[in-house]
């Protein structure tokens, strides 16, 4: 009989790694499964290692990761890394592939922090070689201290946009533009918000430091642009955009577009969590009560990928989470916990008081108009988005179905690229919300695996074979 | 497409890309190693036979997946090691079995 863990965090991002720490500092038996080969998540990447200049570079943002690392690795916590999951169960089984390897493990808690992702936005000629995230460009500094080295034109909506533009002016890369599909004007909404960011006037002159120093730039920067393009054959050579009827053009070798970050919300989906939707930043995340605990007893759901409130957000939800694993397991009784959960509670709310104005600055607004037929929105099947709305026009009413009729959806990536453009496609042709035209569904493996893996896996447990794994459950 | 910070080091081990012997930079993923060789095309899609290359580097959108040590992987996740046998597959490319 396999080891039984009190708990496994899946994620080693600032939530999983407040999460395991704090779990073993309690004294529990905890280990941390990462698909990295090193902990850091996304905004912490490669932390460790990383060299002087990039975290001068970095900054303050990315070095508080050090001490989050440190703090891990005292905690005695145990680190798999190269674990990629995919499946779990809210019995506590996880299952994960690590060196060609898969193994079952079983835990008392699932701690889920995955973390968030890069909105997926469809545009045309957005799959040309050239064309990447601007958390992409960052990762690549983060963990190879890579630099673009050509004429780049950055491109659409989000706080990380203009941090990203602002590193890469910082090291003297030659931005051709930046184009911003953010409108040009501050939206009512925005405006009753900005109270609540005034408690935070340090973010605020952030921000405003971070617009001054693209104006110092010159770097052409515009706002509310349209009809955004990545122009090429077999890669991007040049970006087109609109604004209002002017034309614009640039010619470019690289275009980091960025749409701003949803939950990495594949795994939850999997499980079967109860998730709501997020109107304004329009997205699907887990329900949770203030602990980070789904609607299974045994799993919680802490960071980015419960919602996206940034990366100290997530190492305090992160210790949420550990606290309440702590009074469930009967390590800390009620009082302490809250006693011990108070300062971090305040923290958070002190964190969080620019975050509804940064969020309704920068809400997506999608229509019919936002997409073109001619564009490939599953990259894996090569579906264009006129083929999603032939199938509506046929009589689709819910993505499971249009995946079904298209293979949108079907290939390595499971929906990660396309779904949620897919959501916002069916529900601007059917004049209904994208909440309301379904989730496509998620079913294990999570990772694409070789099934001989998992045929020589030991199993324990059920008294279930390998290819019960794959049940069609009515998940 | 990129240049390297000078101050990263620069270890490199030996590989076999698309059938040739190559030395990549060890410690970081194959997608960034790559990269860093200034090799942008990662695959050639199934579906649409175009060139592809790497998107999102955070194990998201597998447009850098390829086939290393006979396993179909997102490059962007795995780890530079003497001694791997990456195939993109791209045209013209021999390959070479596991």
């Amino acid at each position: 009989m396999s080891k039984i863990y009190d708990a496994v965090v899946i994620g080693a991002g600032p939530a999983g790694i407040s999460a395991s720490a704090r779990l073993a500092e309690m004294g529990l038996q905890v280990i941390m499964l990462d698909e990295q080969q090193r902990l850091g998540g996304q905004i912490y990447r490669n932390i460790q290692q990383s060299s002087q200049k990039t975290r001068d570079d970095m900054g303050d943002d990315y070095t508080r990761g050090l001490n989050l690392a440190l703090r891990f690795e005292k905690s005695g916590a145990a680190c798999c890394s190269g674990a990629s999951v995919w499946d779990i169960e809210p019995d506590g089984y996880v299952y994960f592939s690590k060196d060609h390897q898969s193994k079952q493990i079983r835990a008392n808690y699932i701690v889920i922090a995955t973390g968030a992702m890069e909105r997926p936005v469809p545009f045309p000629g957005w799959n040309l070689p050239g064309v990447m995230g601007a958390g992409a460009a960052n990762n690549l500094a983060k963990e190879a201290g890579l630099t673009p080295d050509c004429n780049v034109v950055m491109a659409g909506s989000g706080p990380l946009l203009l941090l990203e533009a602002c590193l890469l002016i910082k090291k003297g890369v030659k931005i051709q533009a930046i184009l911003e599909t953010t409108p040009k004007f501050l939206s009512a909404d925005a405006m009753l918000k900005v109270f609540s960011a005034l408690k935070r006037i340090d973010f605020l002159k952030k921000g405003m430091k971070m617009v001054g120093d693209i104006k110092k730039s010159g770097v052409p920067h515009y706002k509310g642009i349209t009809k955004l393009r990545a122009l090429g054959s077999d890669k991007v050579e040049g970006v087109e955009a609109y604004n209002g009827s002017q034309r614009l053009y640039y010619p470019a070798d690289m275009l980091l577009a960025h749409f701003g970050v949803i939950p990495n919300n594949h795994i939850y989906r999997l499980l079967g969590c109860h998730l709501d939707w997020n109107h304004e930043q329009r997205y699907w995340y887990p329900r949770t009560d203030k602990w980070g605990r789904t609607n299974f007893d045994t799993v919680f759901a802490a960071g980015d990928g419960a919602g996206v409130k940034g990366a100290l957000a997530a190492e305090y939800k992160g210790e949420l989470a550990a606290l309440e694993i702590g009074h469930s397991l009967g390590i800390i009784p009620k009082y302490e916990r809250d006693l011990m959960a108070k300062p971090i509670e305040d923290e958070l709310a002190f964190d969080n008081h620019p975050r509804p104005f940064v969020d309704a600055v920068f809400a997506p607004v999608f229509s019919k108009d936002s997409f073109d037929d001619d564009t490939t929105i599953c990259r894996c099947e090569n579906i264009r988005i006129g083929d999603i709305r032939k199938a509506i026009g046929e009589g689709v009413r819910e993505v499971n179905e249009l995946k079904i009729v298209t293979r949108c959806g079907m290939g390595s990536c499971q929906g990660r690229m396309c779904g949620p453009a897919m959501a916002e496609i069916t529900g601007a042709e059917l004049a209904l919300s994208p909440n309301e035209v379904g989730v496509l569904k998620i079913r294990p493996p999570l990772k694409p695996i070789p099934l001989g893996e998992v045929a020589e896996m030991e199993l324990e447990g059920t008294g279930a074979g390998p290819a019960d794994l794959f049940k069609n459950q009515s998940k | 497409m990129f240049k390297q910070e000078t101050d990263q080091t620069k270890e490199t081990v030996k590989v076999l890309l698309d059938g040739e012997p190559r030395e990549l930079q060890s410690g970081v993923s194959v997608a960034a190693a790559l990269l860093a060789d200034g090799q942008i095309i990662s695959r050639i899609s199934p579906s649409s036979h175009k060139p592809c290359a790497p998107h999102c580097l955070m194990g998201v959108c597998f447009e850098c997946q390829m086939e290393i040590d006979g396993v179909q992987q997102q490059s962007c996740i795995v780890q530079v090691k003497e001694g791997l046998k990456i195939n993109r597959r791209l045209t013209g490319s021999k390959g070479e079995e596991k």
